[in-house]
C-alpha cells in the first residue's frame, strides 16, 4: 500500500501540466501520484506559440512540452482526450467520460486546471439552419485543431475577417496574412488592444497594422453572420455589410468553470480561490489557471498561471509551506512580426500625482508611455520600438525605483553595447549601430550603397546619429568603411549657419564686402534669399559682432529670451535680473528691488550664483514696467553675451585681499555688458589665488597675485563640463586687464562657432596659440581687435530701455504660438 | 623521509607561473633577491606572454613577511616559533587525541587546487591511509565543481577544455559565458584577438560589461542568475529557426525530445522578461552560433559559482549538442579552469567522493584498485565524505580536528564570518602557508611551506595539459615543501612505508600507477616525456602514446558512448531582490589580484594597482544613493554587512553591484556572499545574492 497521495489534477493546459512539472521539480514524485484528465488527445503544448504556428515561423511539432511518453516515464496517468463530467468531492472522487468509455479516479487532492475556452458571442446567424454547428468558414483561434483547421481553409487567398482586435485576434490577423488572405479585423471598441492600449498607442497601433496590409473597423458591432451554411458576410448594427468568406472569432475568452460549479464550488468569474489557491469551498479541493479567480481577478496571460502553479508546488511539496499567491504583474508583447508592441501594467495615469512620460514619433510609428507612481513603474506602453522593454519589464515586475532620468527608460542608451569596442568590419551587420533610432550596421552600409556619399546625407537618410548621437563616431567609421574612396567630405559641417554654404572665416568677410547688416540681407546675398529659420539666431550674433551700432536688428531673428530681454520660465513667465555691478548693491537700490517684488507679485525673489537678483514669475506684459520701475540696466542673463563678472571682497574689506578685485569686477562689467558673443561669457575677479570668486572655472577672469600683479586667465568652464581655466598672460593694471579680456573676446566672438564656449575655442586652438595671436599679436591683428571691441562697447544701448518704446506692439504681448518653439525639452519628449 | 632538493640550476629555469590555470611558461634566473622573470618563448601555450601577476610574481619568494619557522600557540595563546619536530608532533597528537575521542571522520583536511598533481594525490592518500577520514575536500570546490559535474553528466568525462588553445583561433564563433579571462587570463586574449583577426565572431554572456565583454560582437548583458533561461531561450530560436543539427542529435547524443519540450516553454518574450535580455539580441546570438561552421561555448565562474550552476552548465551545453559542436574541429564546450590546478586539483582524490584517476570513491573497482596501490583492504578506503562548504560548516560540531593546506578558507569561503567562526571553534586547527594567511592567524599549528619555484611537481593546466614545474632554487631555511610535510606526519602517524619518497618523481610514479585505467589517465606521462613535449595531454595509458589534445573525435566517455542532454528548467537563484535587499550582489576578480589575494595583496606593484575592493555601481544606482566615485558605502546582505568604497561605472547593471573577492578581514566580499549549494556539485552561490545599500551618515 502505497503512502503517497494522490492527486488528480483536472486540465492538461498550460497550468495543469506546469502544476506536475513544478511539483516533480521540487521532489514532489515521492509524495505524490498523479493522474492528469486533458480533453484533447495530445501530451501538452505551448499555446502562446500557436500564433507561431498559423504564421509558421514555428512548426506544430516544436510547441509540445510534455510528449505521452513523458507522462509515463515519470508515472503519470494521463487521460487524454476524457472529459471529467462530475466531481463527488463527499467520496472524493472524479467521474469523466469521453463519449463511450468511463473512468472514475479517487484523489487525495484535486487541482481544477480547466482554463478557458474562447469566448463566442450569440451572433444571429452563427450556426448552419440544419445543425447545431457553426457555418462554414467560421473559426475561433485557441487549440492546435482550430489553428490547423484556420491554415487549412484559408490557404489559396480567401478574404478573412478577424473578430476582435485584441491580442490575439491581431496575431491572427497577421497569420492570415500569410496564406494570402485580404485581411479585416473589426473591432468593438474605438481602438485596437483597448484593454493594453490608450487612444494614442490603439491608433498608432492601427496604422502599423494598416500598413502592413490588415483593413482595421473599429466601433463596428457585429450582429449578423451572413450565409447559408458557408458564412458570405458580416453584419454590423450600424446596418453596414462586410462580405467575406471565413471569420475567426477571437472576443475573448471565458473561463471554464460548469464542472466546478456543479461541484457546489464558489464561482464568480472564475472559481475563488484563497492566497494558497485552495477553492473557499473545500481545502482538498485547488484551482489554478485561466479557470481561477484570485482577489476579483482572472488571468489570460502565461506568466501568473505559472507564478500561481509555483506556489501551489511549493505548498504541497512543502517545500515553502507558508508560500502564498499575491497575485500577478501583466504584460504582454504582441507577437506579429513586423510590429514591435510590449505594454505592462496600467494604460492610463490613476492619481493625480502620477507621472507620465510619453514619447511620441508618428513619423516612424514610434509610440511610447510610461506611467510613473511614486518613483515605480505603473504601466508601459512601448509600439515601434522595444529595445528598453527588459529593463521596464524587470523594474515593472520588482516594484524597482526608477532612474531619475526617465529617458533611460524609453532610449537603450548605449546598455547593451553590441559592437563595443569592435572594429566596424568584424561587426555583424545585425549589430546595433545608433540605439536611439535602432539603426543597424547592415542599414548603415545599405544606405551608403544605395548612394549616401556623405555622411550627413547617410545620417539624414537612416537617422543613425541623430539621437543621442553617442554613435556618431562609430557611424563614421561604419561610413568611411563602406563607402572608401567613394566617400565626399560633407562641405556643411564646416558651414557657421546650415542655411548659408560658406565657411565663418569666408563668410565675414563676404558681409563686410557686401555690408550685410541684416539678416534677411545675408539671406538674400548669400542664400538666393532663402530664409533659413535655424540660422537666424546665429547670423544675428554674427551680425552684431560685425557691425556694432550698425547692426540692423530684426526681432525674428531673436530667441524669445532676446525679444523681450528676459529669461523665460517653466510656467512661462519670466525672470527679471538687473544688473548689479560687481555683485556691489546699496541699500536704496535694495529698497527698490524690494518694492517692485511686492508690486508685481514676484513669485521668489532670489540671489543668483552670479551675485545678482533674480526676480522671477514676472508676466509677461509687466516686463516694461517692472524694468522702469527698477531704473536698472538689464543684467543681460537671457542671452548669448556677456553675463556677469563675479568678484570677492577684495583688499578693501579681506585680510588677505592683494588686489582690488571690486573695483576691477565693476570697471570690467561696465565696459562689457551687453556684449553679444557666440555663446554667453561669464568672468570673474578674485582679489588672491584663494579664488572665492571662482574665477578658474570662468570663461575669462583676472586673478591678483602676489607682488599687485593680475592673471589674466581664460577657457574655464563651471557647467555639465568643467574645465580650469589656462593663463593668458600676466599684467599690472587694471587696464591691461581690460586690454587682454577685451582682445580675448573679440577674438572669441569672431573665431567661435555658434554656441561655441570659451572652452571648447581654447581647448581646439591651444593656449599657446592663443598667447602667441593675443599677446605676441604673431598675426598682427591686435590692433584691430581692439579697435573692434571698442566699437562694440561704444555701441551698448540698454535693452530694458525699450520699456520706453517697445520695438513693436505685441512685444511684450502674451502670445503662446511665439513661446513653444521654445520649450526646453528633449526633442519630442512631452514631460 | 629523505632530501627532497637537487642542486640548483646556474642559469635560467623553465618552470611555470605560480597562479592561474594557463600556467604560463616563464624562465626564473638568479637566486636571493635577485631573481628575473621572463616569459618563455618556447612554451606554446603563452608563448611568451605573462600577465602582471607572472611579471611581479618572484616578489613573493622573499618577501619580508615570509614564514620561515613553524608557530605554536603557546600557553598565553600567541603564536610563537617552534621547531619542527615539536610543531608535527604536536599535530599528529591532537589528531589523534581527536579521532580516538570522536572517532576517524573527527578529522578533516582542506586542499587546494593550487597544489601540485602530487600533492593532490598524497593529500588524498594521507587522508584514506594516515588518517581514514572521509573529510577531505579542497577549495577546487568553490571552482570548478559545476562544471566538473556538468562535463560528466553530459560528456561521460571531465576535462576542461577537450581541445588546446591552439584551436581557439579556428572558431568562427565563440560563446564565453560569464568568464572574463581579459583581466583573470589575459595571456588567453591572444588566441581570441587571434579569432577576431580570422574574422571570428565573439558573444560574450556577462551581467557585466567586463574587459572581455568589451571585445565582443555582441555582448548579451543578462540578469544575474538568469542563465539557464538564457540558454533555453537561444535554444528555443535555433530549434524554430532550424538551426539544429539533426544528423549529429540523431547519431551521437540522446535525451534530445525532451529538450524540445523543455525549450518550447521558453519562447524569446518569456526569456527576455526572465533575462533582461532583449529578443533581437537573443536572436542574434543563436543565428551566429547556429549558422557559423564551428563554434565553442565556453564557460567560466559566472554561470557556474551559483546553487542551479550544474544545471546552468548543462543548459549552454544543451546548446552545443544541439548545433554539432563537441568532437568536431575546432568546435565543442569547454570551461575555463581557474585555478593553477583546478584540472589536476579536481582528478587525485582530494574531493570527498573521489579517488586518483577521477575514479568514483562508491565504485567497487576503483576501491579494489587503489587499495592495491596503497597497500590496504579495500574495506578500509573511507566513503565519501563531505564537501567543502559542508565541511567547513561542521567544524566544531562534527568535526574537531582540521588541517588546511594551500588555501585562505576565511577569505574564499561563501558566509566567511560564519566560516571563521566555525574555525575559531575548533579543538585543534593546523595551516600549512608560506604567508600568515587570515586563515593561518587563527591556527594552533603553522607550517612554513615551499613556494612553487622551489619545489618540483606537475600541474595539469586548463587545456589537460600535464606540464612540470622545475625547481628554479632552495627553499629558504626552515621551509620544508607540502610533500615532505605529509611524509613526515604520515611516518608520525604509523605509516613509514607508505610515506616515504625520494623525490616528488617517486610520488608521480605512484600517481601513475593509480591512475591507470581511471577517466584521467596519467600512467604513460613521465616527466621526461612532459619536457620534450612541452607538456602531455591525458589520457595517456602507455608510454608509447602520444597524450589526447582532442577528446570526443568517434566518442564520448559515457558507457554508449553518446553525450547527454539534460532537460534543465530555469530556477530563480535561492535569493533575488526584494524590497529589503533590493539589489544583486555579484563578485568576481580584478586584473592584478589573484583569489584569496594572500600571494597578490603582498605584491607592491599589484596593490598599488588595487589596493582595495571597489564596489562597483551604476551611476543610476549611484545618482539615487548620492554615491559617487570613493565614496563608503555599506553594503548589507542578510549574513553580514561590510564597508566599501565605491566606483561609479556604467558597465555593471542598474540592479546589481559588483565587488572583487580578493581580500579579506573586514573588505571581504564572501562575508556577503550566500552558501546556498547547488545539489549535485554543491558549488555555493558566490555569484549571486541579494543585497542592499546603506548609506553612511558621515558620507
Amino acid at each position: 500500500m502505497s503512502s503517497k497521495k494522490k492527486i488528480i489534477v483536472i486540465g492538461n493546459g498550460m497550468a495543469g501540466a506546469r502544476l506536475v512539472e513544478d511539483v516533480l521539480a521540487r521532489g514532489g514524485a515521492e509524495k505524490f501520484d498523479f493522474v492528469v484528465f486533458g480533453d484533447e488527445p495530445y501530451g501538452n503544448y505551448n499555446r502562446i506559440l500557436l500564433s507561431g504556428v498559423l504564421s509558421g515561423t514555428h512548426d506544430p511539432k516544436d510547441i509540445f512540452i510534455n510528449s505521452l511518453s513523458w507522462y509515463q516515464e515519470n508515472n503519470i496517468k494521463l487521460h487524454a482526450g476524457i472529459r471529467v463530467t462530475s466531481i463527488d468531492r463527499e467520496n472524493k472522487i472524479a467521474h469523466g467520460t469521453d463519449g463511450t468509455i468511463s473512468v472514475a479516479e479517487n484523489y487525495d487532492y484535486l487541482v481544477i486546471a480547466t482554463g478557458s475556452s474562447a469566448f463566442v458571442p450569440p451572433f444571429e446567424g452563427l450556426k448552419s439552419e440544419d445543425s447545431d454547428k457553426n457555418k462554414d468558414g467560421v473559426f475561433v483561434f485557441r487549440t492546435l485543431d482550430d489553428c490547423e483547421a484556420i491554415s487549412n481553409y484559408a490557404a489559396g487567398g480567401k478574404k478573412a475577417v478577424v473578430i476582435g482586435g485584441g491580442l490575439l485576434g491581431l496575431e491572427a490577423a497577421r497569420g492570415l496574412l500569410n496564406f494570402g488572405a485580404e485581411v479585416h479585423v473589426v473591432h468593438l471598441m474605438s481602438h485596437l488592444m483597448d484593454m493594453q492600449l490608450d487612444a494614442h498607442g490603439g491608433a498608432a497601433l492601427r496604422r502599423s497594422m494598416e500598413a502592413m496590409g490588415v483593413n482595421v473597423h473599429t466601433e463596428k458591432s457585429t450582429s449578423k453572420i451572413l450565409g447559408n451554411g458557408h458564412v458570405t458576410g458580416l453584419e454590423f448594427k450600424d446596418g453596414s455589410i462586410l462580405e467575406c468568406d471565413m471569420v475567426v472569432i477571437s472576443a475573448g475568452i471565458r473561463p471554464n468553470t460548469q464542472l466546478a460549479k456543479d461541484a457546489g464550488l464558489t464561482v464568480e468569474r472564475g472559481i475563488v480561490v484563497k492566497d494558497c489557491l485552495t477553492t473557499i469551498d473545500d481545502e482538498n479541493i485547488f484551482s489554478v489557471g485561466e479557470c481561477a479567480q484570485h482577489d476579483g481577478k482572472v488571468y489570460g496571460l502565461v506568466a501568473p498561471l505559472w507564478e500561481q502553479t509555483a506556489v501551489l508546488a511549493d505548498r504541497l511539496t512543502g517545500r515553502k509551506p507558508e508560500a502564498a499567491y499575491k497575485g500577478s504583474k501583466v504584460s504582454t508583447k504582441l507577437k506579429v512580426m513586423g510590429i514591435e508592441l510590449a505594454v505592462m501594467g496600467e494604460k492610463e495615469a490613476a492619481h493625480p500625482d502620477d507621472e507620465v512620460v510619453v514619447y511620441n514619433e508618428p513619423g516612424r510609428g514610434i509610440y511610447k508611455k510610461l506611467i510613473v507612481r511614486n518613483g515605480q513603474l505603473a504601466g508601459a506602453m512601448l509600439l515601434g520600438e522595444t529595445s528598453t522593454a527588459p529593463a521596464l519589464l524587470q523594474a515593472f515586475d520588482r516594484n524597482s525605483l526608477l532612474p531619475e532620468n526617465r529617458a533611460e527608460l524609453l532610449f537603450a542608451l548605449n546598455y547593451e553595447s553590441s559592437g563595443g569596442a569592435v572594429s566596424v568590419d568584424a561587426m555583424v551587420d545585425e549589430a546595433q549601430i545608433c540605439n536611439c533610432n535602432g539603426v543597424s550596421k547592415g542599414a548603415i552600409v545599405n544606405a551608403v550603397k544605395g548612394g549616401c556619399r556623405t555622411l550627413k546625407s547617410l545620417c539624414d537618410a537612416t537617422r543613425a546619429g541623430t539621437g543621442c548621437g553617442s554613435c556618431k563616431s562609430q557611424v563614421k567609421e561604419i561610413f568611411e568603411f563602406a563607402a572608401g574612396d567613394s566617400a565626399v567630405e560633407d562641405p556643411s559641417i564646416h558651414y557657421y549657419v546650415p542655411g548659408v554654404p560658406m565657411n565663418k572665416v569666408d563668410l565675414i568677410e563676404a558681409i563686410k564686402d557686401q555690408e550685410l547688416k541684416s539678416v534677411s540681407a545675408v539671406f538674400d546675398a548669400l542664400a538666393a534669399g532663402t530664409e533659413d529659420p535655424a540660422s537666424k539666431i546665429g547670423l544675428a550674433s554674427l551680425l552684431k559682432t560685425i557691425w556694432p551700432g550698425e547692426y540692423d536688428d530684426e526681432r525674428d531673428a531673436r530667441f524669445i529670451n532676446d525679444r523681450v530681454h528676459a529669461n523665460i520660465q517653466k510656467d512661462r513667465t519670466f525672470s527679471v535680473i538687473p544688473r548689479i555691478y560687481g555683485g556691489v548693491t546699496s541699500a536704496s537700490e535694495l529698497r527698490r528691488i524690494a518694492d517692485v517684488a511686492d508690486k508685481y507679485n514676484v513669485k521668489m525673489v532670489k540671489i543668483t550664483g552670479g551675485q545678482r537678483i533674480d526676480l522671477l514669475g514676472i508676466e509677461k506684459e509687466d516686463l516694461p514696467a517692472v524694468w522702469k520701475d527698477l531704473g536698472m540696466p538689464s543684467g543681460h542673463a537671457y542671452t548669448k553675451a556677456f553675463r556677469t563678472c563675479k568678484t570677492c571682497v577684495g583688499t578693501e574689506f579681506c585680510r588677505y585681499g592683494v588686489g582690488d578685485s571690486t573695483g576691477l569686477g565693476i570697471k570690467i562689467e561696465k565696459r562689457f555688458q551687453g556684449i553679444e558673443a557666440p555663446h554667453k561669457l561669464k568672468f570673474a575677479t578674485t582679489g588672491c589665488p584663494r579664488n572665492c570668486a571662482e574665477a578658474t572655472i570662468k570663461d575669462i577672469a583676472a586673478m591678483a597675485i602676489e607682488g599687485g600683479k593680475w592673471e589674466v586667465i581664460i577657457g574655464g568652464a563651471g557647467g555639465a563640463h568643467v574645465r580650469k581655466t589656462d593663463l593668458l598672460v600676466t599684467v599690472e593694471t587694471h587696464d591691461e586687464v581690460l586690454l587682454y579680456m577685451g582682445r580675448f573676446m573679440q577674438y572669441y566672438r569672431e573665431n567661435a562657432k555658434y554656441l561655441e564656449r570659451t572652452w571648447s575655442l581654447v581647448e581646439r586652438m591651444g593656449i599657446e596659440k592663443l598667447r602667441e595671436i593675443l599677446v605676441e599679436d604673431s598675426e598682427g591683428i591686435c590692433a584691430r581687435l581692439d579697435a573692434d571691441i571698442q566699437a562694440a562697447v561704444d555701441a551698448y544701448v540698454d535693452p530694458w530701455l525699450e520699456a520706453e518704446e517697445p520695438h513693436h506692439p505685441s512685444q511684450f504681448m502674451n502670445s503662446l504660438v511665439q513661446i513653444q518653439p521654445m520649450q526646453p525639452t528633449y526633442a519630442g519628449v512631452v514631460m | 623521509m629523505n632530501n627532497l632538493t637537487t642542486s640548483l640550476e646556474p642559469t635560467a629555469v623553465a618552470t611555470h607561473c605560480p597562479y592561474c590555470a594557463m600556467q604560463c611558461g616563464m624562465l626564473l634566473a638568479g637566486t636571493g633577491k635577485e631573481v628575473s622573470v621572463q616569459g618563455n618563448n618556447e612554451f606554446p601555450v603563452n608563448k611568451g606572454s605573462l600577465c602582471i601577476k607572472g611579471w611581479t610574481s618572484a616578489e613573493t619568494l622573499n618577501h619580508p613577511e615570509r614564514l620561515l619557522s613553524p608557530l605554536a600557540r603557546n600557553e598565553k595563546g600567541k603564536l610563537v616559533p617552534v621547531t619542527w619536530d615539536k610543531a608535527l608532533n604536536r599535530i599528529a597528537v591532537n589528531f589523534t587525541e581527536v579521532q580516538i575521542k570522536h572517532g576517524r571522520d573527527a578529522a578533516g583536511l582542506f586542499g587546494s587546487g593550487a597544489l601540485t598533481n602530487e600533492k593532490t594525490y598524497l593529500l588524498g592518500k594521507f587522508a584514506r591511509l594516515a588518517l581514514g577520514t572521509a573529510n577531505i575536500d579542497y577549495n577546487g570546490r568553490f571552482c570548478m565543481s559545476s562544471a566538473a559535474a556538468a562535463n560528466n553528466k553530459a560528456f561521460g568525462i571531465d576535462r576542461g577544455l577537450p581541445f588546446p588553445l591552439e584551436d581557439i583561433p579556428n572558431a568562427e564563433v565563440i560563446l564565453m559565458v560569464g568568464s572574463n579571462t581579459a583581466e583573470t587570463m589575459p595571456p588567453f586574449m591572444q588566441y581570441i584577438e587571434a579569432q577576431r583577426a580570422n574574422g571570428g565572431k565573439l558573444i560574450v554572456i556577462d551581467p557585466r560589461q567586463s574587459a572581455t565583454a568589451e571585445k565582443a560582437t555582441l555582448h548579451l548583458r543578462l540578469t544575474p542568475g538568469s542563465d539557464a533561461a538564457l540558454a533555453n531561450g537561444i535554444l528555443h530560436i535555433l530549434v524554430r529557426d532550424g538551426l539544429i543539427d539533426e544528423d549529429y542529435i540523431q547519431t551521437r547524443t540522446e535525451g534530445f525530445e525532451q529538450i524540445k519540450g523543455l525549450v518550447a516553454t521558453y519562447w524569446p518574450s518569456q526569456v527576455e522578461r526572465i533575462t533582461g535580455v532583449s529578443e533581437a539580441h537573443m536572436t542574434q546570438a543563436a543565428h551566429l552560433l547556429g549558422r557559423a561552421k564551428s563554434a565553442m561555448i565556453l564557460t567560466g565562474r559566472g554561470p557556474e559559482q551559483q546553487s542551479q550552476g550544474v544545471n546552468n552548465v548543462l543548459s549552454y551545453i544543451n546548446i552545443a549538442l544541439a548545433t554539432g559542436r563537441p568532437g568536431r574541429p575546432s568546435s565543442g564546450y569547454g570551461c575555463l579552469t581557474g585555478q593553477g590546478n583546478g584540472q589536476g586539483g579536481r582528478e587525485h582524490g582530494q574531493k570527498a567522493d573521489q579517488l586518483p584517476g577521477y575514479r568514483k570513491i562508491d565504485d567497487t573497482a576503483a576501491r579494489e584498485h587503489m587499495a592495491a596501490v596503497w597497500g590496504m583492504d579495500a574495506k578500509e578506503i573511507p566513503k565519501s565524505g563531505k564537501s567543502a562548504y559542508e565541511l567547513l560548516d561542521a567544524l566544531g560540531t562534527e568535526i574537531k580536528a582540521l588541517f588546511v593546506i594551500g588555501s585562505n578558507v576565511v577569505v574564499s569561503s561563501p558566509n566567511a564570518t560564519h566560516i571563521k567562526k566555525r574555525l575559531r571553534s575548533l579543538d585543534f586547527l593546523a595551516v600549512a602557508d608560506f604567508f600568515l594567511s587570515e586563515t593561518a592567524q587563527l591556527a594552533d599549528v603553522v607550517l612554513p611551506a615551499a613556494q612553487w619555484a622551489e619545489e618540483e611537481g606537475t600541474m595539469t593546466n586548463l587545456e589537460g595539459r600535464v606540464i612540470l614545474r622545475e625547481r628554479a632554487m632552495m627553499p629558504p631555511v626552515g621551509v620544508k615543501t607540502d610533500l615532505e610535510i605529509l611524509c613526515a606526519l604520515g611516518q608520525r602517524l604509523g605509516r613509514p612505508d607508505q610515506f616515504a619518497y625520494e623525490n616528488p618523481g617517486e610520488v608521480f610514479d605512484e600517481l601513475r600507477a593509480a591512475t591507470k585505467g581511471g577517466l584521467a589517465d596519467y600512467s604513460g606521462i613521465t616527466y621526461e616525456k612532459i619536457k620534450i613535449n612541452q607538456g602531455m595531454f591525458w589520457p595517456c595509458p602507455t608510454e608509447d602514446h602520444p597524450g589526447t589534445p582532442r577528446l570526443f573525435a568517434e566518442k564520448f566517455g559515457t558507457p554508449n558512448g553518446r553525450a547527454k542532454f539534460h532537460a534543465v528548467r530555469h530556477l530563480a537563484p535561492a535569493e533575488e531582490p526584494d524590497a529589503y535587499y533590493p539589489f544583486y550582489l555579484t563578485t568576481g576578480r580584478v586584473l592584478s589580484q589573484y583569489q584569496s589575494g594572500t600571494q597578490t595583496r603582498r605584491v607592491a606593484k599589484l596593490s598599488e594597482m588595487s589596493p582595495e575592493p571597489l564596489a562597483e555601481i551604476h551611476p543610476s544606482t549611484a545618482r539615487r544613493y548620492g554615491l559617487n566615485n570613493g565614496s563608503n558605502v555599506w553594503l548589507q546582505t542578510r549574513r553580514d554587512a561590510v564597508q566599501f568604497k565605491v566606483k561609479v561605472t556604467p558597465t555593471i547593471r542598474e540592479d546589481t553591484i559588483f565587488v572583487p573577492f580578493h581580500w579579506g578581514g573586514a573588505q571581504a566580499v564572501n562575508r556577503l556572499t550566500n552558501p546556498a549549494l547547488d545539489p549535485t556539485s554543491r558549488m555555493p552561490e558566490f555569484k549571486v545574492c541579494s543585497v542592499r545599500i546603506q548609506i553612511n551618515s558621515d558620507n
